[in-house]
């Protein structure tokens, strides 16, 4: 049984919404969390194959996340795709570890494309 | 038989007349003019004169003998030589004179007069014998080194003053810019500030006149980049032109300045001085930044609700049935017009930065066909309209700003499509060309007349041919060529109206 649960993190509600229902439509698990410091204690919670995170969020950046949770043996393989609208965007999530980066505003077309890659 | 003159005169030996004869004959001979006057009678009146004195005054012997000397004087009376004559043959001395004479004519001629009395056996004065050189030569050379000296001096006197007026009219400017400046001497003792470089950095004149810059206010100007320009740039790269100088003052805080040495180099007294200028660039730095900041906050905050509605829109496409064409173009189009809001976006950020001077870049090392593979699968997500075909490769590891490029090469892709609106293909070609890494997007779309060739790199140019068709900023190409340049390359374009255009850019490859 594949793990088809992905969790989504960013502090703007309308984007979490919309990744949700493209997610769900595309026929995958999604949650949401739009706390950044939760991530740690959700991904325990729900051990999802996949994270799609937002870079500047208040109270932790998505960069100081991944950073976090690559120094963790159990999520320092876990894919992340980085997901920002920064210019600098792909370079803070390459220093930080990221899997891959898709910037704002993105086709969900080449989102899901990148997402299959990472289940098949 | 010998002569002998110390005894008296004894000129031939046979007879006074004969003697006489020929002492009137030498006295006639000379070049000064002679003349004896009578003491003892009224008036003193002349009774010898020689040849060389009618010459110089021009009168005949009969118009001579019998007067006056005075007559030469004609009515110049009031000189002060005169005075000093009286005396002396009051007194019976010798005396030398320089007069004011006149000719017959009437021409003034200076007359200098060795005057000396002959006296009797009994020591009484008998005579006076006059000895004339006409002086006039001399005396005018004299007057004309008098008049020369004169005017030296009055040109001295203007020159002096035109240059003290100079010299404040320059010191005017100096102390009423509104920039600090400094003259340092070869030791980098401040030789002279003006009121601005006072005020700004709150010092007095007595604190800094005579002081070393580095000394300056509690050592406060002992600035390692300002140490570096001085005595490592200036010397080599001399006049060094706005370098950047960024410190921390103790007592006035940070201060962004950009700073320009000369040194003189011209030998004289001020060689080796250093004249040194700042702007202070601390405020407009500051409002610059205010303003990047702002349009960084303001474009990323407008991307956040434009992912939202294009997620919505593209999750709509899926979801759509596909056989109704209407809904498929509205969808289309929805999408078009969200990729070019977010063109705009770009732009707009781009556009700010710009002004703001160089785009700044992040060099790393990067894999270059990866990163034009990226672009074109970036582009190539967006749009389904067109197939972008790449072709050769340069297989290199290339050192640039890697998201900058990545910018440039979207850009051109992007443009390549919306200009070729009845096409379905774009060309990228990828070369390596004797040093340089060659990228080259080509469209079968409108192209670009050749007078609109040259203008697509300036900002916010529109052909007007295109103006109505495709709405944009103009800024595009303008930023992709500013990138490019900064890399070290060129961006240029091949088209020929109708016939589709191809942009080419060269990097040079640094090995």
């Amino acid at each position: 049984m594949i793990n088809k649960t992905v969790l989504v993190c960013d502090d703007d509600q309308g984007i979490l919404e919309m990744l949700v229902l493209v997610l769900e439509s595309y026929g995958y698990q999604a949650v949401a969390e739009s706390n950044s410091p939760n991530m740690f204690k959700t991904i325990e919670q729900v051990h999802p194959g996949l994270v799609i995170i937002d870079l500047w969020m208040p109270e932790m950046t998505g960069d100081e996340v991944v950073k976090q949770l690559r120094k963790k043996p159990e999520t320092q393989d876990l894919p992340v795709i980085v997901i920002s609208a920064s210019m600098d965007g792909k370079q803070m999530a390459d220093n930080a570890g990221a899997t891959h980066f898709i910037s704002k505003p993105f086709d969900i077309f080449n989102l899901i494309d990148k997402v299959e890659e990472y289940y098949a | 038989m010998d002569t002998d003159n110390s005894l008296g005169f004894n000129f031939s030996g046979e007879s006074h007349e004969l003697d006489f004869h020929l002492l009137k004959l030498a006295v006639d001979a000379f070049v000064a003019g002679i003349i004896i006057t009578d003491y003892r009678q009224p008036d003193h009146p002349i009774v010898y004169c020689n040849k060389a004195f009618e010459k110089i005054s021009g009168y005949q012997r009969s118009e001579i003998i019998g007067r006056n000397c005075r007559f030469l004087q004609g009515d110049d009376r009031e000189q002060p030589a005169r005075y000093l004559l009286k005396e002396a043959i009051k007194n019976g001395e010798t005396a030398t004179v320089e007069l004011r004479n006149y000719r017959k004519n009437g021409d003034l001629f200076w007359n200098e007069l060795y005057l000396s009395p002959i006296k009797d056996a009994n020591g009484n004065v008998t005579n006076f014998m006059g000895v004339q050189n006409d002086i006039t030569k001399r005396k005018n050379a004299e007057q004309q080194l008098q008049k020369e000296r004169d005017e030296m001096e009055r040109r001295v006197i203007e020159r002096t003053r035109l240059l003290k007026e100079n010299e404040e009219y320059l010191s005017s400017i100096l102390q009423t810019v509104r920039e600090s400046l400094l003259v340092l001497g070869p030791d980098l003792r401040v030789l002279s500030v003006n009121r601005h470089f006072l005020r700004t950095f709150k010092v007095s004149e007595a604190e800094t006149i005579g002081i070393k810059l580095y000394d300056l206010g509690d050592d406060q100007w002992n600035i390692p980049q300002l140490k570096e320009l001085l005595e490592t740039i200036l010397p080599s790269n001399n006049p060094v032109l706005d370098f950047e100088v960024s410190y921390e003052f103790p007592q006035i805080g940070k201060k962004i300045m950009l700073l320009n040495a000369h040194q003189i180099e011209l030998d004289g007294e001020y060689k080796q001085h250093i004249l040194l200028s700042f702007e202070d660039i601390t405020e407009r730095r500051e409002s610059e930044q205010r303003k990047d900041d702002f349009i960084s906050i303001a474009s990323h905050e407008l991307r956040s609700p434009l992912t939202t509605v294009k997620g919505y829109i593209q999750l709509l496409e899926r979801m759509l049935p596909k056989d109704n064409d209407k809904v498929t173009q509205a969808i289309a189009k929805t999408n078009d017009y969200l990729n070019r809001m977010n063109e705009l976006i770009t732009n707009l950020l781009d556009t700010s930065r710009i002004q703001n001077g160089k785009i700044e870049l992040h060099k790393e090392v990067f894999d270059f066909d990866q990163m034009v593979k990226e672009a074109v699968e970036n582009v190539q997500g967006s749009y389904n309209s067109h197939r972008i075909v790449i072709t050769g490769s340069t297989k290199l590891s290339y050192a640039g700003d890697q998201h900058r490029l990545e910018q440039v090469v979207i850009n051109l892709l992007t443009n390549a499509i919306k200009y070729s609106p009845e096409a379905s293909e774009i060309a990228v070609y990828l070369s390596r060309v004797s040093g340089f890494i060659k990228v080259a997007v080509t469209d079968y779309g409108l192209g670009i007349g050749r007078e609109d060739q040259k203008k697509v790199f300036e900002r916010f140019f529109r052909a007007n041919s295109i103006q109505k068709k495709f709405p944009g900023m103009g800024i595009g190409l303008y930023v992709c060529d500013q990138i490019i340049k900064n890399h070290k390359g060129t961006l240029w374009v091949d088209s020929e109206a109708e016939k589709g255009a191809t942009f080419s850019f060269t990097l040079p490859i640094e090995l």
